[in-house]
């Protein structure tokens, strides 16, 4: 399986959607023409980015991780009680990715050893993060300045924001993991088909490890730079990202049953979901208007590019 | 006799562990409040217990076809707020909003059982997506907590109405419906395609009809939840539905119901559903934070499951 080259099919599309999307936002929508939007909007796309990505690598090997909501919360509120009490900025953030990273471990251990099927391994390690989460913070967390956080996420390099840079960086590491390294492609194999994976000697265990502490370490860079972006850390802070991480993965042409797909496709679908965001946000439409339209859109693009193939 | 006990414990051990884990937990919950077998306690019990207990039957209904609805929590909050709005301004009473109500919700579920059953789209991705659908429908009907139940219902169904159970019978005569179905063809063809979808098409079942029948179902017992749980608060409130897409799931795998479909039984569902809302109470009793009851319910899920394959995979070597 050549899995380097871009395939021709379905990540493809995501770039396809996505360009006559932009196309149509420049002409019809106001604002989208100026540099400084266009900035706006891959900085912002960068949080959901960094996430999808590393979900990317879940999937890929067939598992899901509905934790990363958790997790994103959970890496923001530890970062900033550690900062804005005795700890440093550096340890905060050195506490902060290795809470995440243990998540990311529990998860995989629950799916490898104890056998749960992933998404309700996920499903319970996330809400016990938002219980534990409730109990540390005793229901109101703190907020906190950290110049490094702030720089990363507000600042830019010769125009460029750091943020964007950050999610090029984990992107390429990503894309060697998943595409160039042989864990990546004993990931593939997991997800084609477990059984004979397991039979020709994958070592499971191992590559399950790499591909869930990658995912919930990324959803905690994701909540540092969301950290530094409002300076304030919230319970709920994670939430957008379990639904719009999973579905940036699938809208990038990644089949949610593993084994078929590609990275790149995820950085599309990301931007994608992004892009259609601050469309529906630039109509001035209510919430629930806007939550109806981006769901009856994934739904219908989807239809058009990402069904699966009848067995 | 005692060889026939054996024959049907055989078949049931799941059933009979998590009986005698309900016991434990009744058993615990009497150290704690001793009226709880009085008429009076089992009301509240049940009017606070019912729309766990019928979104997990939902739930249910949909795994049993080896699918999953993670928009579950989304269509019961729609009806809990189709059904609280409409009774504050529409004409035709009670009725008339539960019917309207019901009607949103077995669209809603037949909208997912279609697109899973034509577009070849997995049930997850689906059911994801229509999250976003149905949730943002909710906001549109109700964009804040609010709506309105009539006095006299909310105090008829928490209290007892002439000394009867009003949650209670209804969970009792929805539960003899599903024994009733699942006599009957259809209840039939759900288990068969669930278990195995060529054989079942192979046999002549319109396998994608059965899937749309199957989630509009479902979407029906996830509706009867949502005005279940209006009628017990006496309003609604567009994001109280999030925490029973995991408690359902977690009823079900507690009941014995398998992921890949075909497998399970309702009454296992109603007891695991039993044993969830229980225990949450019993944590209030014991003094600690409710804050921990998200850890417990976690904790819960992972366990059982754990606990559940492992014990089958002892049994099958």
């Amino acid at each position: 399986m050549s899995s380097l080259a871009l395939p021709t099919s379905r990540a493809t599309w995501a770039f396809g959607v996505l360009a006559v999307t932009w196309f149509a936002a420049i002409l019809f929508a106001d604002g989208f023409d100026s540099v400084s939007n266009f900035r706006y909007l891959v900085q912002t796309a960068s949080f959901l980015g960094i996430v999808a990505v590393g979900q990317t690598l879940v999937v890929m090997m067939s598992g899901i991780d509905l934790s990363v909501s958790g997790v994103v919360a959970l890496s923001a509120v530890v970062c900033a009680k550690v900062a804005s009490g005795t700890g440093g900025a550096a340890t905060a953030v050195l506490v902060a990715l290795l809470l995440s990273a243990l998540v990311g471990a529990v998860n995989a251990a629950g799916v490898v050893w104890l056998r749960v099927p992933p998404m309700v391994m996920t499903l319970a390690t996330g809400t016990i993060l938002a219980g534990a989460l409730l109990v540390y913070t005793d229901g109101s967390p703190s907020s906190a300045q950290v110049p490094l956080l702030d720089t990363l996420a507000n600042g830019r390099l010769l125009g460029v924001p750091w943020a964007f840079v950050l999610w090029l960086v984990v992107t390429t590491v990503a894309f060697w993991l998943l595409h160039l390294s042989r864990t990546g492609r004993y990931a593939f194999a997991l997800g084609a088909g477990e059984d004979a994976a397991r039979a020709s000697g994958v070592p499971v265990v191992s590559t399950a490890f790499t591909a869930y502490v990658s995912c919930a370490v990324l959803a905690g860079v994701a909540g540092l730079v969301l950290l530094g972006f409002t300076g304030t850390s919230s319970l709920t802070m994670g939430n957008p990202y379990q639904l719009l991480s999973i579905a940036s993965v699938v809208l990038g042409g990644t089949s949610i049953l593993g084994g078929r797909g590609h990275l790149l496709g995820t950085v599309g679908g990301a931007l994608l979901l992004t892009l259609l965001t601050a469309l529906l946000t630039s109509w001035n439409l209510s919430e629930g208007v806007r939550q109806v339209v981006l769901g009856v859109l994934i739904i219908g693009l989807l239809l058009v590019y990402a069904r699966e193939r009848r067995t | 006799m005692r060889e026939r006990l054996a024959v049907a414990a055989r078949g049931n051990t799941d059933l009979l562990a998590l009986a005698a884990l309900l016991l434990l937990v009744l058993a615990a919950y009497q150290h704690y409040d001793s009226s709880l077998l009085t008429p009076a306690s089992i009301t509240i019990l049940s009017a606070q217990f019912l729309p766990l207990i019928l979104a997990a039957a939902g739930q249910t209904t949909v795994m049993l076809l080896g699918g999953i609805d993670l928009s579950l929590g989304a269509v019961l909050a729609l009806a809990m707020a189709v059904f609280a709005t409409y009774e504050a301004q529409g004409a035709g009473g009670v009725l008339a909003a539960a019917g309207l109500a019901l009607c949103v919700a077995v669209a809603a579920g037949a909208v997912n059982g279609a697109l899973v059953a034509y577009a070849g789209l997995p049930p997850i991705v689906v059911t994801l997506a229509a999250s976003f659908l149905w949730g943002g429908a909710t906001l549109v009907v109700l964009p804040q907590p609010g709506g309105q139940v009539p006095a006299g219902l909310v105090d008829a169904y928490n209290n007892g109405w002439n000394g009867v159970a009003l949650p209670a019978v209804t969970v009792a005569v929805v539960l003899g419906l599903w024994r009733l179905l699942r006599t009957t063809r259809h209840g039939l063809a759900l288990y068969a395609v669930g278990g195995n979808e060529h054989g079942a098409y192979a046999s002549g079942l319109h396998t994608r009809g059965v899937k749309i029948a199957g989630y509009a179902l479902a979407g029906a017992f996830t509706g009867l939840a949502g005005i279940g749980l209006a009628v017990q608060t006496g309003s609604a409130d567009p994001t109280i539905g999030a925490p029973y897409t995991l408690n359902s799931i977690a009823a079900c795998v507690l009941g014995g119901i398998s992921f890949f479909g075909g497998v399970g039984r309702m009454r296992g569902t109603v007891l695991g559903a039993l044993v969830i809302g229980l225990l949450t109470n019993l944590l209030l009793f014991t003094g600690i934070s409710p804050f921990y009851q998200l850890i417990v319910q976690g904790v819960i899920l992972v366990v059982a499951l754990a606990l559940k394959t492992y014990l089958t995979r002892e049994a099958a070597v």
